[in-house]
């Protein structure tokens, strides 16, 4: 009997499409950010902010991608920020090919820092890579500090973790220092920005090092 | 040619041959299988934990965890005294027939007249997959926004209940309570809506009321429908 072993070649091949598309945006000198996070927990917000902050200083662009509609990407565009949606027909996560195609259809020359907005899942993104130069969690306030418990590999491979909705900690029982310690028994070297991307508390730190890995990521090599 | 190998189809279609076999599980023992859907996050434990507290002096309720790793879950439901048992999914993004039925076996003899099946925090992947409950119950927390069913509309689709938790936040998060159930309504007219706080209990009387009389008619259709099967066919 032959068994067929398929989650081992869809990954493989997409290692393989994610290489190809990382190398294609660090010679264009393309900054790809993953944002990875549960349903609700701000990533459009955040992307506005940062789009807001940061104009004047560095282009962006921004992949939406979602199982339906395109409330975000009008988000976006309202902005005056490039934008695309990516439907995913029901799927459940953004995988490289997904993302080269969605790439493809925007402008990206004098681009800096592009954004893949992913779908609102903290499973089954975390499994593929997307040929991002750095995958960044998002874990809001409401959700609560378990998080690190039940969603271990979302933590493990994440290089930054922003908590967001800062400005609600009053009314949710939610210990920072609890999250932070178990987000690092996973993963010491993941970078933590507590912020609200509403008041704008704590936003500089995180820009400040978007700017830096944009930096790096366009010397380097 | 190239041979297309449709592994979700067949994937899907042996769910829903092990979901008959959940249910004829259920209706040899009377008890009410109950599956409950959200993001992480939303609320499922706390509002478990108040559902259960005020339906247990009537039923004998038994709790499903499942989470990828983890039995924090579980834990809680075993100090306020539920039979509770936890399930580790090993990285799988939600549950499906056969694991229900292994946990439904797991929580003993004689199985609970009503179990609550926790799933995976997942707005997407759970909504595919049958996992033959008699009811099945979403939850939606005011942070998270009132534009949630436009982007997961499957799951908003295949629910019977609706809880929209948290609403003691309401004054600080942009959520429109009307332009949330306008969208809901659009994907599934029958929805039954109950807006509640699971910290400070308020909706819960409208919400338990529903859920207990929809339990005791649930038992009364199985109890009459294993009689027949008993008495052979009518």
């Amino acid at each position: 009997m032959q068994i067929i072993e398929l989650h081992a070649s869809v990954t493989e091949s997409n290692d393989r499409d994610a290489d190809a598309l990382r190398a294609e945006l660090k010679k264009r000198g393309v900054l790809l950010l993953n944002l990875m996070s549960s349903p609700g927990s701000g990533k459009t917000t955040l992307i506005s902010r940062v789009i807001r902050d940061l104009q004047g200083q560095v282009r962006t662009a921004v992949l939406e991608a979602d199982i339906a509609s395109d409330t975000d990407a009008r988000r976006i565009e309202s902005l005056g920020a490039m934008s695309v949606q990516v439907h995913t027909d029901g799927m459940c996560h953004m995988d490289a090919g997904m993302t080269a195609r969605g790439l493809a259809a925007m402008d990206l020359d004098g681009v800096g820092l592009a954004f893949l907005e992913n779908v609102g899942n903290l499973i089954c993104p975390a499994e593929f890579d997307t040929g991002a130069a750095k995958n960044v969690m998002i874990l809001s306030v409401p959700e609560g500090d378990d998080k690190p418990l039940k969603y271990p590999l979302m933590f493990q491979t994440s290089d930054a973790l922003v908590i967001t909705k800062t400005d609600a900690m009053p009314y949710f029982t939610f210990d920072l220092d609890k999250a932070v310690l178990r987000a690092r028994n996973l993963n010491p070297e993941i970078r933590i920005f507590p912020l609200s991307a509403k008041t704008g508390e704590g936003m500089d730190e995180f820009e400040r090092w978007l700017l830096a890995e944009l930096a790096a990521w366009r010397k380097n090599g | 040619m190239i041979d297309v190998i449709e592994t979700k189809a067949a994937i899907e279609e042996e769910n829903d041959r092990i979901a008959k076999n959940v249910r004829a599980f259920l209706l040899e023992h009377g008890t009410v299988l109950i599956n409950v859907m959200s993001s992480p996050g939303a609320g499922k434990t706390t509002t478990l934990l108040r559902t259960a507290g005020i339906l247990k002096d009537e039923f004998r309720i038994g709790v499903i965890e499942a989470d990828v790793d983890s039995d924090v879950d579980a834990q809680a439901m075993a100090e306020a005294g539920l039979a509770a048992v936890q399930l580790h999914t090993g990285g799988s993004c939600h549950m499906d027939s056969t694991m229900t039925l292994e946990a439904l076996r797991g929580l003993g003899e004689p199985c609970p007249d009503v179990v609550f099946l926790e799933n995976i925090g997942n707005l997407v992947c759970p909504a595919e997959f049958d996992v033959g409950a008699d009811l099945n119950v979403m939850i939606l927390s005011v942070p998270e926004g009132d534009d949630k069913p436009l982007k997961y509309p499957l799951m908003f689709q295949v629910s019977d209940c609706l809880l929209i938790n948290k609403t003691d936040t309401a004054a600080i998060f942009d959520f429109s309570l009307e332009r949330c159930e306008a969208y809901v309504r659009d994907l599934n007219p029958d929805m039954k809506i109950f807006p509640l706080s699971a910290k400070s209990g308020t909706g819960f009387d409208a919400w338990t009321a529903f859920l207990a009389e929809k339990i005791r008619q649930i038992r009364t259709e199985k109890s009459r429908s294993s009689r027949e099967t008993e008495g052979g066919a009518i």
